[in-house]
């Protein structure tokens, strides 16, 4: 394939990268503001600015990314609201002790190592 | 073909209750999706799931299947439909499911596809309305050395695009990647129209790739501070010594205090990841002793204890 071939440099997202506008993250999340601004409301996700209006709300990718999960979520487990948000949190604290178990038990194998 | 056992993906029998067929797709549904499960092949037991449940909750489909699994079976183990088979209940008419039908594998497809593409059911509506293309989401593993020198990666993910028919269809899409140094994990980085083609003109969608970090058997990241534990003899501990520790990729000479105890921190300013704010190495000092002494290092130790014996080292302990 062509793609293959030619080396694409990429965009960091990160605090000054690229956002999104409300319009923006229904479009790419295929869903209704309302769905959004729920989101928003239920603490899923965050705007850059949460004191401004819905409509000058701008969302930076790991929103985006966040949106996208929820909506899969919500579609193949059928969850509502509140539980899709604690599944999500409870999602988030799993992965951060999942990362300190591994980081912790490397460090254990090599002081048992040593 | 191979004959897909939807009674074994659900662990369900064959004479399973609509309810407890229900009832075992949710907490399996629950355990392997994609986004919750960390087990490597979740993605396609999830899709094997939901592909089970698509026929096994339906009680038309259900009844098609149960004989089809009686007589397409073959002795050595394959399978092939009965002559003339052809599905009554069709499934690519659309307005059936809400399910992703994209996503089923080649025995549903030909079971119950209906003799049309999967997905054609919206394909008049795909032609004639503008509509983005999906954002596809992809993750990518990085060593520690390449997240300091920067790499290029070569990255496979699957779009969404309408093929001449105006059939949905999965594509493999391959690309190579100019990783720029210093990305953290859970970072995300954006491939502006690299995701699935839009419909009716409309743009395609980005790619969206995350940032994971490959474990090293040395070093370990926290935030942007690099960690890293260096064993030390006791004599070195407890006089102090100048000496050679590694960082990612080279290596620097580093002054001990004395009286250093086990699991002290020394910090490298600067020498974490890099980027605009780089963190920094955090360099734990492990006092490590021989696994035999010398007779003669034993008298010495000897002669220590006699010399310290004030110490306490349990003293916290109230021992």
């Amino acid at each position: 394939m062509s793609d293959r071939n030619s080396i694409l440099t990429v965009e960091v997202m990160d605090e000054n990268g690229s956002t999104f506008t409300l319009h923006e993250v229904c479009e790419r999340g295929e869903c209704h503001a309302e769905f959004v601004i729920k989101l928003v409301n239920y603490g899923i996700i965050a705007p850059l600015e949460p004191a401004a209006e819905a409509r000058q709300w701008l969302f930076d990718v790991a929103a985006l990314a966040r949106l996208h999960k929820a909506r899969r979520l919500q579609r193949d487990l059928k969850m509502n609201l509140p539980g899709l948000a604690m599944s999500l949190e409870l999602l988030d604290e799993v992965q951060d002790m999942r990362r300190e178990v591994e980081r912790l038990s490397r460090q254990l194998q090599q002081l048992t190592d040593e | 073909m191979d004959f897909k056992d939807y009674y074994a993906v659900l662990g369900v029998s064959e004479s399973a209750s609509p309810e407890e067929i229900k009832k075992s797709y949710r907490k399996l549904a629950r355990k392997y999706h994609p986004d919750v499960s960390k087990e490597d092949n979740a993605d396609e037991k999830f899709k094997d799931l939901g592909e089970a449940y698509e026929v096994l909750k339906d009680p038309e489909k259900r009844a098609e299947y149960d004989q089809l699994r009686k007589y397409g079976a073959q002795a050595d183990g394959s399978f092939q439909p009965p002559p003339g088979w052809q599905s009554a209940s069709g499934f690519g008419g659309g307005g059936y499911t809400d399910a992703d039908s994209r996503q089923f594998s080649d025995f549903f497809e030909q079971m119950f596809g209906g003799g049309q593409g999967p997905g054609q059911g919206a394909g008049g509506f795909r032609q004639t309305v503008r509509m983005r293309g999906e954002d596809v989401h992809a993750r990518l593993a990085l060593f520690l050395e390449e997240v300091f020198n920067g790499s290029e990666k070569q990255v496979s993910f699957a779009v969404h695009e309408a093929d001449e028919q105006g059939r949905v269809i999965a594509r493999q899409k391959t690309l190579k990647v100019k990783i720029p140094a210093g990305m953290r994990e859970g970072q995300h980085l954006r491939l502006k129209g690299q995701g699935s083609p839009g419909y009716g003109g409309a743009a395609p969608g980005d790619l969206l790739i995350e940032i994971e970090l490959a474990p090293h058997p040395s070093f370990s990241v926290e935030g942007r501070d690099v960690v890293v534990t260096v064993p030390v003899a006791p004599w070195e501990a407890a006089l102090g010594a100048t000496i050679t520790v590694p960082t990612v990729g080279s290596k620097v000479n580093v002054k001990v205090p004395k009286g250093t105890s086990s699991g002290r921190k020394l910090r490298l300013k600067g020498k974490g990841l890099p980027g605009k704010h780089p963190g920094d190495q955090i360099v734990v000092l492990q006092i490590a002793i021989p696994e035999q002494h010398s007779a003669e290092a034993e008298k010495l130790y000897e002669q220590l204890a006699e010399a310290e014996k004030a110490f306490n080292p349990r003293s916290k302990l109230h021992l």
